[in-house]
């Protein structure tokens, strides 16, 4: 009797607690897939009126109010059709996509990065547009930079390009001001802003005069590029990292942590070096055109801080080119309607309202204007003056996915002293290699 | 009622689970084991049959055996402490004190809190600059970032929020056992010590048994707190990072199902073979009246 009463009761409470807990995780789940059959169901079984609900992800929380201005004026025009805009974090944006390719899920329209491309497309995922294009439905000469071809494979147009961008140099006016230096200009090279960072630290107050961050397309790819390395040979077969000058570009970075003229990798861990910037604490810092929105919004920093171009390498002025294409779905359930909606983000009228917002510098031709303007208290042109100084991003292969996926694992052990910069710089270049060569 | 037809309704009343368990724990399990075999292509739309290439890549893979080690370091710290404090709170909290049933909600909180969002506190609590741990011990210990430390703070949140539950069962089991034992006892004249000495461990060792067992399993799949509190760009990674992190970097960051697959089936043989050493020895200390 004893023994039965003790179980009962232990396994009572454990019944208990896991009901609860499976309870709560259920429910979770259940929301969503009802969120999810629930907009299935609006546009199979409601045909007659044909009211439909597309759903468009994309990663970017900033530009959520621009697309979501968009996607009103797209339903204004075409009221049977609603657009729900979701956003996934960049973190987790392609770990859901590759699930959802493969069941069929994928959102009808949604954002798509030129590193990823090559891989939804080549497993015909992604729905082809050449025959709206050769219809005339749309004009792909209308985008700057050649954009459309990144999300061209095999002779297929896949992409509407939607936006570009390209890195900056933010500097924070007041710190300059207190030190008596001379803002950034075109004039700078990477010893300058070295020799400033060092003059503008102050870490005993926490702050800083360069945020040396570990990171690539906003980070030391710059470096590398203007010291005359590479990330990738021209023929993307080969890894850069290695290259002398790209080592010597790295080692210069990371000079600057132990030099103190920047904050230390694990404070730019624990508050990402941007956010610093945001908060006073970075006189300098590189950044991307898409973050513009997100600095600005700093009540700390508003109205004392600015953009210049990039320092001048050995070589050149680094700097690299991205552009993000709006893509449907090959397996969407309303994808005459995605087509309008697809069509519509390709439209002049959604770039003007993407420049007038500031969200991003529009790809469409002619629309950047109003993008240059839409802050004129910032200097926005160093963004489009720079495209001339650009690679493109170096994405457009299979193996991109891999190695970015491993890069910041092993250059972090650099960033954190446990290796040192060559040997992470020849790990990495080590990596990508075999990784060009697994994908072939 | 003839044996059969006792079977068939046996088999009747448990179908709901059984048939749970079956389609969200035993079809996936066989799918990784197959993985594990595969090479797939084309987001697992086209798998090749490659035999024991992926465990061949894998047993030469430096990282695995780090990998391995930390897991086995993390069940090694965190198991026996989480059993010994639980049974220790358990203990205090199966008293008459006032507030008694506040304590429990207290130590059960951390069972219904969020995990990413405890673990977003943690990071606060442990940050180097400004974190409220270094500012009361006087210290600028780099907790998060140290790979000396990285392992015991993964510990102590893992503790934090493992014994409220563990306590509970062990609460329950502390609860059953028979108030004559303890009689007898005091007629007997037992001291305080003695009682808890020869009658709770002894009447406890089936509750403990059993939660060691869902500990240690549990202890082996650690991988939220490493993702949401070590992190990817930190230099203590590779000193914390677990077996089932390597397991999700492979599969759904490296997109490599199939290596990640034969990770995760080596851990699930090692879990089988640790609950087989445990049900081994049970004999020797679990005591059934």
């Amino acid at each position: 009797m004893a023994k039965r009463n003790k179980f009962s009761f232990m396994f009572a409470v454990v019944f208990i607690v896991l009901a609860l807990v499976t309870a709560a995780c259920s429910s979770n789940s259940n929301n969503t897939v009802n969120n999810g059959s629930k907009n299935n169901a609006e546009g199979a079984t409601d045909k007659p009126q044909k009211n439909v609900t597309l759903t468009y992800s994309i990663w970017d929380k900033i530009q959520q109010p621009a697309m979501e201005a968009i996607a009103k004026e797209f339903t204004a025009e075409n009221p049977n059709i609603k657009i729900k805009v979701e956003v996934i974090p960049w973190g987790d944006y392609w770990t859901k996509m590759s699930a959802a390719a493969p069941a069929g899920t994928l959102p009808d329209v949604f954002w798509m990065h030129g590193g990823q491309f090559v891989k939804y497309a080549t497993g015909n995922f992604l729905e082809p547009i050449t025959s709206k294009v050769q219809a005339g439905e749309i004009d792909l000469n209308n985008y700057a930079a050649d954009l459309a071809t990144i999300y061209t494979l095999n002779g297929e147009n896949y992409g509407v390009p939607k936006d570009f961008d390209t890195i900056g140099l933010a500097y924070n006016k007041e710190l300059f001001d207190q030190a008596n230096i001379p803002y950034p200009d075109d004039t700078w090279d990477y010893a300058k802003l070295a020799e400033v960072a060092k003059q503008l630290s102050q870490p005993e107050k926490g702050i800083y005069g360069f945020g040396a961050k570990l990171d690539t397309q906003t980070g030391y790819w710059n470096d590398m590029l203007a010291n005359g390395g590479s990330i990738l040979s021209a023929d993307l077969s080969k890894s850069g990292y290695d290259d002398p000058a790209s080592i010597e570009a790295l080692k210069a970075r990371y000079q600057m942590i132990l030099d103190g003229a920047s904050p230390t990798h694990q404070q730019m861990t624990d508050t990402e070096a941007t956010e610093m910037f945001k908060s006073g604490r970075l006189a300098m810092i590189f950044d991307g055109s898409w973050r513009i929105s997100d600095i600005d919004a700093s009540e700390i920093i508003k109205g004392k801080w600015d953009w210049a171009k990039l320092p001048t390498g050995k070589s050149k002025r680094g700097n690299i080119i991205n552009g993000l294409g709006n893509v449907m779905s090959a397996k969407g359930k309303n994808k005459e309607e995605s087509w309008l909606f697809l069509k519509f983000l390709g439209s002049q009228k959604a770039a003007e309202i993407t420049a007038e917002m500031g969200a991003a510098i529009p790809a469409f031709n002619g629309t950047q204007d109003a993008w240059l303007t839409s802050r004129p208290h910032l200097n926005l042109k160093v963004f489009t003056e720079q495209v001339a100084d650009a690679i493109p991003y170096p994405s457009g292969s299979k193996s991109y996915p891999v190695w970015f996926a491993k890069e910041p694992e092993i250059m972090s052990q650099a960033w954190g002293g446990a290796i040192t910069v060559e040997d992470a710089a020849k790990k990495v270049a080590e990596m990508m290699n075999q990784a060009i060569a697994e994908t072939k | 009622m003839n044996s059969r037809s006792r079977y068939v309704w046996a088999y009747f009343m448990i179908a709901p689970t059984l048939i749970g368990t079956l389609v969200f724990w035993g079809w996936p399990v066989l799918q990784s084991i197959l993985l594990g075999f595969q090479q797939s292509e084309n987001f697992g739309l086209v798998n090749h049959w490659v035999g024991f290439a992926n465990y061949e890549k894998l047993f030469r893979d430096v990282e695995f055996w780090q990998n391995l080690r930390n897991t086995l370091y993390y069940v090694a710290l965190f198991v026996p402490v989480t059993l010994m404090l639980s049974t220790i709170f358990a203990v205090l909290l199966n008293t008459k004190i006032k507030g008694l049933s506040i304590y429990r909600v207290i130590f059960f909180l951390p069972q219904v809190t969020m995990p990413a969002a405890a673990a977003m506190v943690w990071v606060v609590l442990f940050a180097q600059d400004f974190g409220l741990i270094n500012h009361i011990l006087g210290t600028r210990v780099a907790w998060l970032s140290n790979p000396n430390y990285a392992m015991f703070v993964l510990v102590i949140v893992g503790l934090w929020g493992a014994i409220g539950l563990n306590m509970l069962l062990i609460l329950a089991g502390l609860q059953g056992i028979p108030k004559s034992l303890y009689e007898a006892a005091d007629i007997d004249g037992a001291q305080r010590f003695n009682k808890f000495r020869y009658i709770t461990i002894p009447m406890l060792t089936p509750t403990l048994f059993f939660t060691s067992i869902i500990l240690l399993i549990g202890a082996t799949q650690i991988f939220d707190s490493i993702f949401l509190i070590i992190g990817k760009t930190n230099v203590a990674l590779p000193s914390v990072r677990s077996l089932v992190y390597a397991y999700y970097q492979n599969s759904f960051v490296y997109f490599n199902p199939n290596y990640g697959a034969a990770i995760i089936n080596v851990l699930l043989l090692i879990n089988l073979v640790l609950t087989g050493i445990q049900f081994a020895f049970q004999k020797k200390w679990v005591v059934y009246d």
